[in-house]
């Protein structure tokens, strides 16, 4: 385990620059790198910043330099909106991999890749069964873009395993995180006045803690086991629970309307929605992490409820009930 | 309730909200107006308001499935005057696979047999049941179903509640048997590939044959519609003496009366969780239950007597 050295892409991203965080204060990491355009989010000491875009050919020759031995991939988008189009969101996921994969052909040293990658691959679907084990990834068609980039992402990275038989990967399927200071698709929604929900549905949700979510991360580059983890927080919590702890108020729509009313909602300024989102938000979606326990050896410290809760309760929290003294509700006097 | 004290607590509800307090504080306000037990019971819907109540990571509600409790109490006692032979057969503690016939259109039976072991069981526990995966698309249906403890009819759900040892129905018969017209009743279908039974194998789990009488009179089906089915999503499209010429009316069950009866378990894990793998074993244990519990069927037919009255 010693002297390791660790090339992380999407070093800019939030888990991404934790992780660099993390790792430098390793004794046993001798060398942390990150890949980027943006810059990290927190300061760090002793990590090589590499300013470059992921799907430039350019990184085939500034990636071999760093004489990693091991490769955190973290530089994968999951929302299209945040000021970026669905096309340079697939173009990141899936030329960004491929383009890194080449690169990686150039790094003798290199012994583990570690993929931050997706739950989303399983998709959300009405007749699931409620936790997805590793293998089910293929158990229904992929229907939304996101999903087919995860599972081009995947299909890229076993290639390079069967043909690296030197080279552990572990792909880490990921539930959505939450956490202070995280801003994913989730916090969005549940930091919106209102959130919509498909009506008459109460899909079963799992996140996974920030905390955990690095940690494992952690553990996989510590222990590296090849083949899909799914990475999330024990249990799940059903979606209008969820709403009710996070003090938000649930603006049920029918689902027939429901893309209809929330692309209006877009248009005006509201939160954007994925697709993957808007069916996660109809049928949810649970994983087995029986592997990450027993194989990969991490029992994730928050369950998914609790999660939520010190999610909620760092201020996070709105509230529920506008009181009356605000305005609302309108009084006959005023 | 009287109206004196329905005005009481409205006045206090009111007086809380002018005074600038929060809706729920409000409502505790004017429930102190109100007798003990609506006082409880308002408290409790209170807090749910605020996200205070539990599910496990099934989406089960106990205390859901308690507030509900009446509307299916009414129905056992009552509409369908079920009668129970051999609740003391169901493991008390501990996995177990009950496997019982499908009929009904909604799982009703599934309700029906929660509610036996909840009354006739010396050690009540609720049973977690599979449903008809279409259900799941339903609105209100699905976060209804798994409350009350309801999950998509999967291998691996049954798989892991058994691990967590789990009392799990199953109805083999899938919707082969709830779809089947009036004129075959009782007249129990395949019962699929034997999956249940390789389940119990690989959990090691005790199956426990549940024959349940009643069911097939509740929603006689007369007609298929298969368009409109299709038009729906719907497996079939049932027409039966009330639905669809009453509209939603046609909902509520023809009150049949039941019984249930839960016969000896056949153990499991004598054969280990290889015997999963052993399909000359799994079909033969399938047929055995199958067999088993057509008989109790005809003979508890036998026992109940005419189908209405």
């Amino acid at each position: 385990m010693a002297g390791r050295r660790v090339l992380i892409t999407g070093v800019g991203s939030h888990v991404g620059s934790l992780l660099a965080q993390r790792l430098e204060r390793d004794p046993d990491v001798e060398h942390v790198a990150g890949l980027d355009t943006r810059p990290p989010k927190v300061a760090l000491d002793r990590t090589e910043f590499i300013e470059a875009d992921i799907r430039d050919p350019e990184i085939t020759r500034r990636i071999p330099r760093t004489g990693a031995d091991t490769l955190v991939h973290e530089q994968i988008v999951r929302q299209p909106g945040l000021g970026m189009s669905p096309r340079a969101m697939h173009d990141v996921n899936v030329i960004g991999t491929l383009q890194l994969l080449a690169a990686c052909e150039r790094v003798p040293t290199l012994r583990t890749i570690v993929v931050r990658g997706s739950a989303g691959i399983y998709g959300a679907e009405p007749h699931a069964p409620q936790f997805f084990k590793e293998e089910m990834a293929r158990l229904f068609p992929l229907r939304t873009r996101f999903q087919r980039d995860v599972a081009e992402i995947e299909n890229y990275f076993e290639t390079y395993a069967r043909r690296h038989t030197g080279v552990s990967c572990t792909m880490l399927r990921y539930q959505p995180a939450i956490g202070t200071g995280l801003r994913t698709q989730i916090t969005r929604y549940l930091t919106q006045s209102v959130c919509p929900t498909h009506m008459g549905f109460d899909p079963r949700i799992q996140l996974v803690d920030i905390e955990d979510a690095l940690e494992a991360l952690v553990a996989a580059v510590r222990n590296p086991v090849p083949g899909a983890v799914n990475v999330a927080g024990s249990g799940t919590i059903g979606l209008a629970r969820l709403i009710r702890l996070a003090g938000r108020r649930a603006l049920p729509i029918a689902s027939p309307l429901f893309g209809a009313v929330t692309s209006t909602g877009q248009r005006l300024g509201l939160d954007t929605q994925s697709e993957d989102f808007q069916r996660l938000l109809r049928y949810g979606r649970g994983v087995d992490t029986r592997r990450l326990v027993e194989d990969l050896g991490y029992t994730p410290r928050q369950s998914t409820v609790r999660a939520v809760e010190s999610w909620a309760s760092s201020g996070a929290r709105g509230g529920r009930w506008p009181r009356r003294s605000d305005g609302f509700p309108p009084t006959a006097a005023a | 309730m009287n109206s004196a004290t329905a005005i009481a607590f409205m006045r206090r509800l009111r007086g809380g909200l002018d005074s600038g307090l929060e809706l729920p504080e409000a409502l505790g306000r004017g429930a102190t107006a109100l007798p003990r037990d609506a006082r409880e019971t308002l408290n409790r819907i209170v807090d749910r308001l605020d996200g205070d109540y539990t599910e496990d990571e099934w989406g089960f509600d106990e205390e859901f499935a308690e507030l509900v409790e009446p509307l299916f109490a009414f129905l056992y006692e009552s509409w369908w005057r079920v009668q129970v032979g051999g609740a003391e057969r169901v493991p008390a503690h501990g996995r177990a696979l009950l496997t019982a016939n499908h009929a009904g259109i909604l799982p009703w039976d599934a309700t029906m047999i929660s509610m036996a072991l909840l009354r006739e069981h010396p050690l009540p526990r609720y049973p977690r049941f599979l449903v008809l995966n279409w259900a799941f698309d339903l609105p209100w249906v699905s976060p209804g179903i798994r409350k009350v403890g309801g999950v998509v009819a999967s291998p691996f759900n049954a798989m892991r509640l058994l691990e967590q040892d789990h009392l799990v129905a199953v109805f083999p018969e899938g919707v082969k048997g709830t779809g089947k017209p009036y004129s075959e009743r009782y007249r129990l279908q395949r019962f699929g590939r034997g999956g249940f039974v390789e389940i119990a194998l690989r959990t090691g789990a005790p199956i426990v044959p549940v024959a349940v009488v009643g069911s097939e009179e509740i929603y006689p089906k007369l007609a298929d519609l298969p368009f409109v089915a299709r038009l729906v999503g719907a497996p079939y499209f049932p027409v039966t003496p009330t639905f669809p010429l009453l509209g939603p009316l046609g909902v509520i069950p023809l009150p049949s009366k039941w019984r249930i009866e839960f016969l000896e378990p056949i153990e499991t894990e004598t054969y280990g969780p290889d015997g999963a793998d052993d399909r000359a074993l799994v079909l033969e244990l399938s047929e055995r239950v199958r067999g088993e519990i057509q008989q109790a069927l005809y003979a508890n037919l036998v026992k109940r007597g005419p189908a209405f009255i």
